[in-house]
């Protein structure tokens, strides 16, 4: 990594702590999101019969039907937290640039000699950097609190290859997809909030794959997840080229608002 | 130091700038004086690399801003028309970020040096959006300044500031005068430019005339004589305007005895139309020489100019 970009990821974060409610949205939803699917796991089994809770949860014979079904919500955290990724990677992106734009730092910053790949490698670290280490805190924090719940023995069941590709492959690709949009929004945007409208775009499908997976119509095996992974890798590569001319420096300051 | 060669740049149908080919030499101040929208920040964005011109050619300190931006953008500053700043960081951290770019400094010092140099290293560990509109724009010009280019680009410098923290920032660009920094400033204040410049161009999309501020007032406007007589008497007048050095003269409005005489040397004939006058029988209470203003220049050669 350049000095330059690492001048550019250290500013962005330090803008961004200097700014505390951005800050503590970035830290604070990943925490609500967890504790508000614990608190569901929790809470549903009292209410809902569990038994069709076998249809989904294969090799998991001997539990308690109870313990089934918390195991099928359980399971279903691994597509959840893509959520987290999602929503941080485009905060930072649609944060970065708007601010820039509200500012008009963006022309004196290109009359420096940072290279616009520089500049893009900075702010798309600062954004995906953070999305990910906190995605991965969460996941810790959701495995805590199963535990801490008295679910230790659900967890091995839980924690599958799927769990493992799916944090550590899927989420710095989804983490870049969202960025990317958040980049993407910003440049015809002039406020956070507007450019924040292609987010949409990335948070739908996760949304989907939930779904998909809730119904059981399709089984997310561990070579699913990674195919799924390369798909949306693919995508991040496909997007990028646009991406890049859209912040190539005469584009910034003609065709930009 | 600066060269431009039929520089041209096109955005849609609309051309902003039309073959303008300039030259500023080293540690010469130009200024680029025209209207709102004639081409001036285009020109300045083509010269630091940020924009490419559509055709003909540029060349800052030898290199081709459109062919090696980051080596032209290590050797200029370029203040921007609006300064633009991170305003929830200090102001040194705001000068720290942008020198972090350029390499051979020490990001540290060299913000501090140039915070001191612009008067403002008692609020260097403020937030920049506690600072006025003039303190914002001294400290655009001490990030301007951070690496110590010799090639600077001033873009409306003092535009919206009020009078006093105008001529506070005048005075520090003619304090880098003293350091002999090529400079080409855009400004539509004709009073800055005339203090500051030594040379200026009129720019319209193309380029309307070019020279030291006195060369387009020679140019332009012929230097004339103002007096005052105790009586200048229609007789008197006629005698005078017979006079084969005299060019023009007419009587000057709502001023008795008021006229204004042109003539073709005024250093050299003022002495044989004082002759005159004297020799005719009336007496010179006021004499001094008129001088059109380089607004007055500016003015004739735009409207001169089609839009």
């Amino acid at each position: 990594m350049t000095r330059r970009i690492r001048n550019v990821l250290y500013k962005e974060w330090v803008s961004l702590a200097a700014t505390p409610s951005s800050l503590l949205f970035v830290l604070v939803i990943p925490v609500l999101l967890i504790l508000q699917a614990l608190f569901l796991i929790w809470l549903l089994p009292i209410f809902i019969a569990p038994d069709m809770v076998s249809v989904f949860v294969e090799g998991s014979g001997g539990l308690q039907k109870t313990d089934l079904f918390r195991l099928l919500l359980l399971s279903q955290f691994r597509f959840f937290v893509l959520l987290i990724p999602a929503m941080i990677a485009n905060t930072f992106a649609t944060l970065s640039i708007v601010e820039e734009k509200l500012t008009k730092t963006l022309e004196p910053l290109l009359a420096t000699p940072v290279r616009t790949w520089e500049l893009l490698t900075g702010k798309a670290l600062s954004g995906v950097i953070p999305a990910v280490l906190i995605t991965w805190m969460s996941a810790g924090l959701f495995i805590l609190g199963a535990r801490l719940l008295g679910w230790a023995d659900l967890l091995p069941y839980a924690l599958d290859l799927t769990w493992y590709v799916t944090l550590f492959v899927l989420t710095p690709g989804i983490s870049v997809l969202s960025f990317i949009f958040g980049l993407i929004g910003s440049s015809r945007a002039t406020d956070a909030k507007s450019a924040q409208n292609l987010a949409v775009l990335v948070v739908l499908p996760i949304f989907a794959v939930i779904g998909i997976q809730v119904t059981g119509l399709v089984q997310f095996t561990p070579l699913l997840t990674a195919l799924l992974s390369v798909g949306i890798a693919l995508l991040d590569v496909l997007l990028l080229w646009p991406a890049v001319r859209l912040f190539a420096r005469e584009s910034i300051l003609i065709r930009w608002r | 130091m600066i060269q431009t060669e039929r520089l041209a740049r096109r955005f849609g149908k609309r051309l902003a700038v039309d073959e303008l080919t300039i030259g500023v030499g080293a540690g010469e101040i130009l200024g680029l004086l025209g209207p709102n929208g004639a081409g001036k920040t285009t020109t300045i964005r083509m010269l630091a690399g940020i924009i490419a011109p559509t055709s003909g050619t540029a060349r800052v300190d030898g290199l081709d801003p459109a062919i090696e931006p980051e080596r032209v953008h290590e050797r200029i500053g370029l203040l921007t028309e609006a300064p633009g700043f991170y305003e929830r960081l200090s102001a040194k951290r705001n000068l720290e970020y942008f020198a972090r770019f350029y390499t051979g400094i020490e990001p540290s010092d060299a913000a501090e040096r140039s915070l001191a140099r612009m008067g403002l290293a008692d609020r260097a560990n403020d937030r920049v959006a506690t600072f006025s509109k003039g303190m914002k724009q001294r400290l655009a010009l001490a990030r301007t300044l951070i690496h110590e280019p010799r090639i600077l680009f001033l873009d409306e410098p003092t535009a919206g500031l009020d009078p006093e923290a105008a001529r506070d920032l005048r005075d520090l660009i003619q304090e880098l005068r003293r350091d002999r920094r090529t400079t080409l400033l855009c400004t539509h204040n004709l009073q800055e430019a005339e203090a500051l410049c030594d040379r200026v161009a009129i720019f319209r999309t193309r380029l309307v005339a070019m020279g030291s501020p006195a060369e387009l007032r020679e140019r332009q406007c012929e230097p004339a004589l103002r007096l005052r007589l105790r009586e200048a008497s229609g007789d008197l007048v006629s005698s005078i305007e017979r006079l084969p050095f005299v060019r023009r003269i007419e009587r000057v409005d709502g001023e008795p005895g008021g006229l204004r005489v042109r003539l073709d040397d005024p250093e050299a004939d003022r002495q044989h139309l004082v002759a005159a006058i004297v020799e005719a029988g009336d007496e010179i209470v006021e004499m001094v020489s008129e001088r059109p203003s380089l607004e007055a220049v500016y003015l004739r050669l735009i409207r001169e100019e089609p839009s």
